[in-house]
């Protein structure tokens, strides 16, 4: 189908101005036939990919597998110009690869599940699910935009409908919660936007036209742009161009991710959303920085990255440790989730600080599997506020036996944020702590930032367990012996992301290796050679002079 | 008179051809309208129906002699109404541009007047020709070189302003506010015409096209130059950038303005927040414009230069501070008038900063066309930002912030269109304020990169921090609107008035989106051959056929050699 992914990122779109037009009592049920849509085209993206449609057994088993960048890699290519001038092009180009595929395919599930799950809404129904649906096309629009500029419209219209959601919807302090979380953002937009204007001219400069380009493939792949924007002669206001630019980059990113120091948004944000957002938020919001990361940082700065390698592991690990220690002390429920994600999502930072494919692949599934078990930890917990009306740890206990359907969900649910062997946040986090010892090699601060990564597997483990004991451990309380069982649409909700979390902790390779390694390893591949060209093309004057 | 006469057969004092005043068509009519609202009320009654529909008639005259004027200005690119001594007043695409701007402007503030006060105004000839006089004042301010009608097209802007400020006689704040406006706007314009007078005393002239190269002249050989001659050139020019300032209300001379936007009624303090910063601003790129194009005439000396950048330096701190101040003042505002008073304080620092870049080379033509997106797009988004607080103030009788409390439920359509052109006012894509600032992003960004000096690129990152800034306070208004819950009744809010916010919340999502490009084609349209653009582009005049020949070779040519 041609324009695939437009439909795709607009469907939720269509569903939006649907809602709008038409009386508040079908907005629910547009609204799930939109997310519906737009999950079944997202699945359909599988088609293409799954064993029998290529005749190619290699291709089969790693798609995406050609150079990053390339046309073959990029799959449902849309691009039509947008914004034209003199010298310049904006455009409208959207592109799927192994980047972007699982991202996307995790969107669609999220946001059908949360819009599931938004029965809990009670009021103002047609402005929340109006809300919902353009938040949907913006975090799809960011993950398939390849232009710059496209990629900062959609990051940007995210942030307008969650501002709403948060601080409409949400729980006491809401308002603070979604001014904090506006703020937090709008600073990382401002750095964004000034890295791609900047980005855009010294490309320019560098291919010596009057004009750059917003082409992020482009301005990831072409040599001549990237050794001019990795050089350390080339300077923006006296500052080594390429450092200031990373560092936009990095804390633009890193503030979505969030890691520690720019984290502080998010305990607030999750524990005044309402649960369909903290799902929202947690699953593929988060999901957004650790992306930007993997698309434009890295392959725009080859060997900027490479000198800031001990800074972003040091962020990671900082966060693990960090927010590990953070959730331990935490007596509110929601909170507890809420650091464990900072907490997570700091081996993601380690991951990618080591620029080797286990690394990569560690972190790309960290993410992945972080988008699916804390969607499933933030509704564990919305079960139990819907039904206790608080989320103090301490005055919970032996819920188990209660609800014992729903509290062996809730331990499926938490073991896989633990991390345990067969679930899917072991995986990433092996991977991760694996790919860092052998990286030791390339950074000598790789094998005390292992251990320390190691270290932080049990304190989580410790505060999950900790909190497992006092909320579904223990005789049941006499308060919530009352308490009905989950109902079926919980239930509904609950099943789907304990399969995924049980499908991709024992079949990592089928369900997401297989889709993603190819696109992983062919960029740890482009970002070392480029690493390495632009380090050669800059010893070579000073060898050819020294010859002389 | 005799003298005079003798004069005039002696050809000593110019007179026009019909061909060249027929450039002036657009503001002859205007002259005629405001005839007739004298004349016609004492036929037609003083009623507000009455003034409107001569109101309209003269509006689409003046679109229709406009649209005339262009199709006879696009192929060449400057007519000017001059004697021979210089431009007096100049018609090129930019001016035709401004004047469409502003009738646009006016109509959406007609509306508003409609909506808001037609209804119980007894007075209603009396505001429109003061309206429309300012109208006049400001499109002429556009339209001139010289120094003299430049001081007199001021004052005609800011003359009817002062009175309109004060129109409701009732309102003790609005006649607190038109006294502190005048006061400062008289010392202001004295300041000005002092300095208009020391430029006239040093070079002998008062057209600024012949000013501007021995200017440059000074500029490049200021070890020959006496100093006093150079204190009093100094203190000229800082005298005359003070009068403009005022007009945009840069800082220091921004203390009129929240007073005065409090004060005023709301139709007023609409078509003040606009029109009068943007005829002020569009004025002093033109002088700016036509000094660089006499430094790039005179080959770049490298003293010129550089106080040329000092004169660049001047405009862009003054910018910045302009902006920062405007952002932080609005934040503890109770009143929304007020607080969007600050908003336009601020707008005026971001459109200010082009005046910072408009002296960078190649960067003309691009501020140009940043000056025409962010106008269109600032005209947008505060007829709607006011038109929704005129609104409010109709019906709730006060515009505190207190009154916007959960006007999300209580009036569901215009909150939404208030928070989307609150929302472009930030600057949030995709929507046209977005668009604007992004080309401002981009004109700061192309002259960075084209003079490769630090405080440009420090200049850039200035503004797009200042849109954080600017975030909590349009976000405090929304807040109000949506997050404070209250149980107040709903409102029953004027159709009309809903429906003007909501027309212009939609061209700002879809400037913002499709119709981008568009927009940035047909901006060419009014941005190419700019008076005193370039030099390159003064030499390529090509002449409409209709112009009776030798006077005009004459004066172009004479424009060549001045350059």
């Amino acid at each position: 189908m041609s324009g695939h992914l437009s439909w795709l990122i607009f469907t939720p779109t269509i569903g939006a101005v649907l809602c709008l037009i038409l009386p508040g009592q079908l907005s629910r049920r547009i609204a799930m036939l939109s997310t519906i849509a737009a999950l079944l085209l997202g699945v359909l993206l599988f088609r293409d990919y799954l064993p029998g449609g290529s005749p190619d057994p290699t291709v089969q088993r790693q798609v995406f597998g050609s150079s990053y960048g390339s046309a073959e890699a990029l799959k449902h290519v849309e691009r039509v110009t947008w914004i034209s001038g003199t010298n310049f092009k904006i455009e409208y180009y959207l592109g799927v690869d192994g980047l972007s595929f699982p991202l996307v395919v995790l969107t669609v599930l999220i946001s059908f599940l949360a819009c599931w799950a938004s029965f809990t809404i009670k009021k103002a129904h047609k402005g929340y699910y109006v809300l919902f649906l353009l938040l949907e096309t913006g975090m799809l629009g960011v993950f398939l935009a390849l232009d710059f500029f496209l990629f900062f419209v959609f990051w940007e219209v995210m942030l307008l409908p969650m501002y709403f959601l948060i601080g409409v919807w949400g729980g006491a302090r809401k308002e603070y919660a979604a001014i904090k979380f506006f703020l937090f953002t709008l600073a990382g937009s401002v750095f964004l936007l000034v890295a791609i204007v900047a980005c855009f001219f010294f490309s320019g400069r560098a291919l010596g036209e009057p004009g750059g380009t917003f082409d992020i493939i482009a301005l990831s792949t072409n040599p001549t742009i990237l050794k001019y924007f990795n050089d350390p002669a080339t300077t923006l206001a006296g500052y080594r161009f390429g450092s200031m630019i990373f560092l936009f980059l990095a804390v633009g990113f890193a503030i979505k991710v969030p890691t520690v120091p720019f984290h502080t948004w998010l305990p607030d944000a999750h524990v005044e959303a309402p649960t369909p957002i903290s799902m929202i938020l947690a699953g593929v919001l988060l999901k957004m920085g650790a992306y930007g990361f993997f698309r434009i940082a890295y392959p725009l700065f080859p060997t900027i990255v490479h000198d800031w390698a001990f800074w972003i592991g040091l962020v990671g690990v900082v966060s693990i440790i960090y927010g590990a220690l953070c959730a331990m002390a935490q007596t509110d429920f929601k909170k507890l989730v809420a650091y464990s994600s900072i907490s997570h999502m700091g081996y993601v930072m380690l991951g990618l600080a080591i620029l080797s494919p286990t690394g990569f692949q560690g972190a790309m599934f960290q993410v992945l599997a972080h988008g699916i078990s804390s969607p499933m930890c933030f509704f564990l917990v919305g079960v139990i506020y819907e039904r206790a009306h608080h989320r103090e740890i301490n005055r919970l206990g032996g819920l188990w036996l209660t609800m014992p359907t729903y509290g062996s969900m809730a331990t499926l649910g938490f073991f896989a944020s633990l991390g345990l062997p067969a679930l899917c946040g072991f995986i990433g986090e092996a991977f991760v702590v694996l790919g860092t010892f052998r990286a030791k090699e390339s950074f000598d601060w790789a094998v005390p930032m292992a251990i320390l990564a190691a270290t932080g597997a049990i304190l989580t483990a410790g505060y999950i367990l900790w909190m497992i004991q006092r909320v579904y451990l223990g005789p049941a309380r006499e308060e919530y012996r009352h308490y009905p069982q989950a109902t079926r649409t919980e239930l509904s909700i609950l099943a789907p992301l304990g399969l995924l979390c049980i499908v991709m902790g024992v079949l990592p390779q089928q369900t997401v290796f297989n889709f993603m390694n190819g696109t992983l390893n062919q960029l740890v591949g482009h970002l070392n050679s480029a690493h390495q060209q632009i380090l050669q093309s800059m010893i070579q004057p000073l060898a050819s002079a020294a010859g002389m | 008179m005799i003298n005079i006469l003798g004069q005039v057969a002696e050809g000593q004092i110019w007179q026009p051809t019909l061909t060249e005043l027929s450039y002036f068509a657009p503001e002859l009519v205007l002259v005629a309208t405001l005839l007739l609202l004298l004349i016609g009320p004492l036929i037609a009654g003083r009623g507000s129906g009455a003034t409107l529909v001569m109101v309209v008639v003269g509006m689409v005259a003046a679109v229709v002699a406009n649209l005339l004027v262009m199709n006879q200005v696009v192929t060449g690119p400057v007519s000017g109404l001059a004697p021979a001594a210089g431009h007096m007043l100049l018609v090129d695409n930019f001016s035709i541009f401004f004047k469409f701007f502003l009738l646009l402007f006016l109509l959406g503030v007609t509306v508003l007047w409609m909506v808001g006060s037609a209804a119980t105004e007894r007075n209603a000839p009396e505001f429109y020709i003061l309206l429309l006089g300012s109208m006049l004042g400001m499109s002429l301010m556009v339209s001139t070189m010289n120094l003299l009608l430049m001081v007199m097209a001021i004052e005609l802007a800011s003359l009817p302003s002062y009175a309109l400020v004060a129109f409701d006689k009732r309102n003790r704040p609005g006649a607190e506010a038109a006294i502190k406006y005048v006061i400062f706007g008289g010392t202001c314009a004295a300041i000005m015409m002092y300095g208009v007078s020391l430029l006239f005393g040093v070079f002998g002239t008062l057209d600024f096209t012949r000013i501007a190269p021995q200017l440059v002249e000074i500029f490049e050989n200021l070890a020959q130059v006496p100093a006093s001659k150079l204190a009093l050139l100094g203190l000229a020019l800082l005298a005359m950038g003070a009068g403009i300032a005022f007009k945009i209300s840069a800082v220091p001379f921004h203390f009129w303005c929240p007073d005065v936007f409090q004060g005023a009624k709301i139709e007023v303090t609409t078509w003040l927040s606009v029109a009068s910063k943007a005829a002020g601003l569009c004025l002093l790129l033109r002088l700016l414009q036509v000094l660089a194009g006499s430094a790039h005439a005179s080959g770049h000396g490298f003293s010129a230069a550089f106080y040329l950048q000092v004169v660049t330096g001047v405009v862009a701190v003054v910018a910045a501070v302009t902006c920062l101040l405007g952002n932080l003042a609005a934040y503890r505002q109770q009143s929304v008038k007020r607080l969007l008073a600050y908003s336009s304080i601020a707008h005026a620092g971001y459109m200010l900063m082009l005046g910072a870049i408009v002296l960078t080379g190649d960067v003309t033509q691009l501020v140009w066309q940043t000056v025409v997106i962010y106008l269109v797009m600032y005209l947008l988004m505060n007829l709607g930002a006011f038109g929704a607080t005129a609104l409010v103030i109709g019906q709730t009788g006060s515009d505190q912030l207190e009154n916007f409390t959960g006007l999300g439920r209580r009036a569901p359509a215009l909150a939404a269109g208030l928070a989307i052109c609150l929302f472009s006012l930030v600057g949030i894509p995709p929507l046209g304020g977005f668009i604007a600032k992004w080309w401002l992003l981009w004109a700061l960004g192309q002259a960075a990169m084209q003079q490769m000096h630090w405080w440009l690129w420090a200049l850039l990152l200035w503004a797009s921090f200042n849109t954080l800034l600017s975030l909590f306070y349009y976000l405090r208004v929304i807040r109000q609107m949506y997050l404070v819950n209250d149980d107040r009744p709903g409102l029953k809010v004027p159709a009309g008035g809903v429906v003007l916010i909501n027309v212009c919340a939609l061209l700002l999502l879809l400037s913002g989106t499709l119709l981008v490009n568009p927009i940035r084609q047909k901006v060419g349209r009014y941005t190419d051959h700019i008076f005193g653009q370039s030099p390159a582009s003064i030499v390529q005049v090509n002449q409409p056929q209709n112009i009776s020949g030798n006077q005009l070779d004459g004066r172009s040519r004479e424009r060549i050699d001045t350059q």
